[in-house]
Order: C-alpha cells, then sequence, then structure tokens
C-alpha cells in the first residue's frame, strides 16, 4: 500500500517531511528507531498499512523524525531523544494541529509520552505502541538483534533484523526491506551513521542522556502527570519487548487514568499494526473516536 | 456490508451466583451495539453446562454470529464455537472466571456470606456490589430485573453443575492445546476484577493464543466482574473493534 505524496515544511529551521491524508480528527502516527543505524532504518513507511484506511476517517499525519527518513538531521550534532521530542513538538505546532491523538511505536512511544508530559496542549489522547523505550525493566532488543549475521546496508541485514522482531517472517516483504534500503541510501542518513556509528556519539550522547531522562519520565507517569486517555497495545510474541514490560507500563499509567486500556494482539512481534494491520486498525478507530 | 448479529450469553451460575443474571445484565450496553448490529441476548436456564450449550445452539439460526459471553456464559461461548465453529464468527469472553483455569488456587471469598434471605433484593444488590469495581451502575432497573428473574425463575441448584464445568473446561484445554482454538477468539477483564485476577484473564488468552492467529487481551480500566455495566462504552469500543477488524480479514 503506497503512502501518499510526501509534503515538507520547516521546522524551527530543518526541513521536515511529512505524509498526510484524510479529514476529520487529527491522528498522528510516530514510528520507532533512531537515527544512525546502518541495519535497519525506520521511516514514514512503517505506517503504510495504517495511513491510508485510517484517513477514511480521520485526519492521519506520519511525520519523519529528525535525522529519520527524508527530514534533515539535527543541528549542531545534537543526537538526542530531546532533539526527537522538541523536533515533533515544533512540528505540531508549525502545522498549527489542533490537540491531536498521538500513536507512538517502540521509541516513538517514548517520544509521544515524553511531548505529552511536557506539552499538554499537543495531545488529546496517546497510544503507546510495543515501546520498550518507555517501559520500565528490562530491553532485549540488545540480546535479540545484536551482531547481525549479515554486512550493514544490505537487504539481508534489514530483512534479518526484521524478521527477528516478527512473529511471521513473511510479513517482512521486499517492499518493505526496500523502503528501507532507499532511506540508507541517502548521503544525510549516511552522514547521521558516521555520527552514531564512527564518532560514537550512540554509546557516547544519545544513549546516556536518554537513560538520564527516561529516569525522569517514569517518575512523572509515576506521578500521573500524563493526564490524557491512553491505551497501550502490545504484540504477544516481542522478544525485543516482552508482554510483562507492556504491563507494568500499563499499570503505571492506569493508576492515575480512569480512561486507561491494554490491549494484547496474539501471533505479533514488535509490529503489530504490521502483522495484524485490520484488527490494529479498529482499535485505534474506535479509541480514537471515543476520547 | 450487513453486520454480522452479535448474540449475548449472561453468566450466573444457577442456584449458586447470589444474584439472578439473565438478559437484564448487559444493561444500556445492549443498545450501544444495536446501533451497529442487530442484537440478540439469549436467557439460558440450563442447569449444567451442555444444557446450555445447547440451550444456546437451539436458539442460534443459520447465520454466523459473533458470541459475546460473560463469565459461565464466557464457557458456553466459547464451548458452542468449538462445537460449531462454522456458525460462529468470533467469541468475547468475558470476565470469563468460569472458563479461566485456577490451578490449585484459593478460595475466592467475595460472596462467601450474602446477607438472608438470599436473592431478595438486598441480597442481590449486596452481591452486585461486592463483585464490582463501583456500584455506580447498580440501579433501580438492574434491582428490579432481577428480584423479577429470583420470582419468575427461582434459582435451582444442580449436583451436576460442577462436574459439568470442569469436563467443559477441560475439553476447552484440549482443543486449544491439540487443534487449537478454530474461530477468532478474545477475552476481556477488568482491572479489578474481584472474582478473578489479571493473571487468570491472561492466562485464559495465552491457552487460546497458542494456535489461534486472531486471538485477543483487553483490560478494562477500573471495572470489576461486570465491565459492560460499569464502563459500557469502553466495552462496546473494544468489542466492536474486535468484530469490525475479523470481519474485514
Amino acid at each position: 500500500m503506497p503512502l501518499p505524496e510526501g509534503r515538507w515544511i520547516d521546522v524551527e529551521g530543518l526541513r521536515t517531511r511529512y505524509y498526510e491524508a484524510g479529514s476529520g480528527e487529527p491522528i498522528v502516527l510516530v514510528y520507532g528507531g533512531n537515527f544512525g543505524t546502518s541495519d535497519s532504518a525506520s521511516s514514514a513507511y512503517t505506517w503504510n498499512l495504517n495511513l491510508r484506511p485510517l484517513a477514511e476517517r480521520f485526519r492521519v499525519i506520519v511525520p519523519d523524525k529528525v535525522g529519520q527518513g527524508h527530514t534533515d538531521n539535527p543541528k549542531n550534532d545534537d543526537y538526542t531523544m530531546r532533539a526527537v521530542v522538541r523536533h515533533l513538538a515544533g512540528f505540531l505546532r508549525a502545522m498549527e494541529l489542533p490537540p491531536v491523538h498521538l500513536v507512538g511505536h517502540s521509541r516513538g512511544g517514548y517520544a509521544c509520552a515524553r511531548l505529552t508530559l511536557e506539552h499538554h496542549d499537543l495531545a488529546r489522547s496517546v497510544t503507546l505502541v510495543n515501546s520498550g523505550t518507555l517501559s520500565p525493566g528490562v530491553g532485549t532488543n540488545e540480546v535479540v538483534l545484536s551482531r547481525p549475521p549479515y554486512p550493514k546496508y544490505t537487504a539481508e541485514c534489514v530483512r534479518w533484523v526484521y524478521q527477528s522482531y516478527s512473529f511471521d517472517p513473511r510479513v517482512v516483504t521486499d517492499e518493505w526491506v526496500n523502503a528501507v534500503l532507499e532511506i540508507l541510501a541517502l548521503p544525510k542518513y549516511r552522514e547521521s551513521v558516521r555520527k552514531i556509528e564512527q564518532e560514537k556519539l550512540g554509546v557516547k550522547l544519545f544513549l546516556p542522556e536518554l537513560a538520564r531522562e527516561k529516569r525522569e519520565t517514569l517518575q512523572w507517569l509515576n506521578e500521573g502527570r500524563l493526564q490524557r486517555p491512553s491505551q497501550v497495545i502490545w504484540g504477544f510474541d516481542d522478544r525485543t519487548a516482552t508482554l510483562e514490560r507492556g504491563i507494568e507500563l500499563f499499570r503505571m499509567i492506569a493508576q492515575h487514568e480512569r480512561r486507561s486500556q491494554f490491549h494484547v494482539i496474539n501471533h505479533s512481534g514488535h509490529f503489530p499494526f504490521r502483522e495484524h494491520s485490520a484488527r490494529f486498525n479498529a482499535l485505534l478507530a474506535r479509541f480514537v473516536s471515543q476520547c | 456490508m450487513l453486520n454480522e448479529p452479535v448474540v449475548f450469553l449472561h453468566g450466573g451460575v444457577p442456584g449458586v451466583t447470589p444474584y439472578c443474571s439473565g438478559p437484564h445484565i448487559w444493561g444500556r450496553c445492549l443498545e450501544l451495539f444495536a446501533a451497529e448490529r442487530k442484537v440478540v441476548a439469549l436467557d439460558l436456564h440450563g442447569l449444567t453446562v451442555d444444557a446450555q450449550v445447547q440451550e444456546a445452539r437451539t436458539a442460534l439460526k443459520e447465520d454466523a454470529v459473533h458470541l459475546v459471553g460473560h463469565d459461565l456464559g464466557g464457557l458456553v461461548a466459547l464451548a458452542l464455537a468449538a462445537e460449531a465453529p462454522q456458525r460462529v464468527r468470533s467469541v468475547s469472553a468475558v470476565a470469563s472466571v468460569a472458563a479461566a483455569p485456577t490451578g490449585d488456587g484459593v478460595v475466592n471469598l467475595t460472596l462467601a456470606h450474602p446477607p438472608p434471605p438470599l436473592w431478595s433484593r438486598r441480597s442481590q444488590a449486596w452481591a452486585l456490589e461486592r463483585v464490582s469495581y463501583s456500584h455506580q451502575h447498580i440501579d433501580g432497573a438492574l434491582l428490579d430485573a432481577c428480584e423479577r428473574a429470583a420470582r419468575n425463575n427461582p434459582p435451582v441448584r444442580s449436583e451436576e453443575f460442577q462436574p459439568s464445568l470442569m469436563a467443559a473446561k477441560a475439553r476447552l484445554y484440549e482443543t486449544c492445546r491439540e487443534r487449537g482454538y478454530p474461530v477468532p477468539a478474545q477475552v476481556v477483564w477488568g482491572t479489578d476484577d474481584p472474582l478473578g485476577s489479571f493473571d487468570q484473564g491472561l492466562w485464559l488468552f495465552r491457552l487460546i493464543a497458542q494456535k489461534q492467529r486472531a486471538a485477543q487481551f483487553h483490560a478494562v480500566n477500573r471495572a470489576g466482574a461486570l465491565p459492560f455495566r460499569e464502563e459500557p462504552e469502553t466495552f462496546h469500543q473494544i468489542v466492536s473493534a474486535f468484530l469490525e477488524g475479523v470481519s474485514e480479514r
């Protein structure tokens, strides 16, 4: 299912790519991953099975995060999650959107929660999908995905990474792999890989900064600062962000927010919205309509 | 596309549960579903699980339907769909402690000492409040209906009920383990169900999920054993999303 034609908008000096379709209540889909990875690369394509079906009833927007997809890399080598959240908030303001329904997957789930915690005026509801980045407890990404057995930037490597994430390896289509390879080939993306991997900004800057901020973010969730209708959706068979972590995250949110829901989708790895798109889309549409 | 009908199966064990369940237990949630599809709420009286399965089977017309069952009704729905999968599009088992595994659990004391006389208005109100997270949904209409149910169908207890329950559960677990549960199924659970823990609900899901691809688990926050009464909008949202999602495949 192809994405609509991409559009551009300036967000605090960063040329930002986004995809949009439909009208009505605005839903913003935020994918996971981060800049500078050479074995895989998330981009707006990640949501290609959701954007158009949901656009039949809603205004659906998928931005490329800073340094990912076709959007510019961060200024001043600010390769941090803070820069991602700031850019995302800047994007919503630049688009002059009313409070939106945020849907964040994986690292995008962290970004959506943090964005809501800092800018309540921008969020109407929050949907968090298999976000190990946001959940308390031990993440097993590095266990499942470390040192792929194929050279970086290759189709074999990309396929191996997403198959390792998934329940059913057949969901990793050539179209998906090619969409990732297209991003990996962009000169500006190669530049981010140089920064994150060669100059080691990943281990020296991104990860320690994220760890510091995550402590605060979890504290804020525990204090009940999210204050928006929230749902946690989890692929049951995700080996990188296991179910227990989703349950713990749900409990943190649910203790303070009556309108909290928890959903588990069977035979799904890290990407339930790709492995079971029809039921995921129905779940999201019904939730948004009720908020 | 014409939406397939949804058939509701109430819970409550005849002669045992200290509130009288029946079609009235679904309350306002039936109206929410009726806005989108044909709704049928069965009135089941069988004294064993098998008797209720046969009652429900007879009541179903030829068309394929979605089943939504509460507690014992959840087990009846799961058993019925396993028996006649071509007649059932999906099953939603709600707060179905009857269907969930208990292992060597400890006795649940929530309803241990109902005030006499049993099945009086006051005694039923007590029971409904005990199984709920909040008493707000217990209104005059519900109590009237429960009183009426006690009058019209005086509760009878059968010694055969418990053995029939254990046998039905064993058959369900065998189906899940061996050939796999044959139709899309989901488990809906209140986070604060005094009769069954979150874990029990999750285990029922795990059993179904072994071999059924279209299986889901949902938790309704701040709801007890009657999530469809306590949070009708949320309940309707979750269940209808599933009916919609499985129909699209």
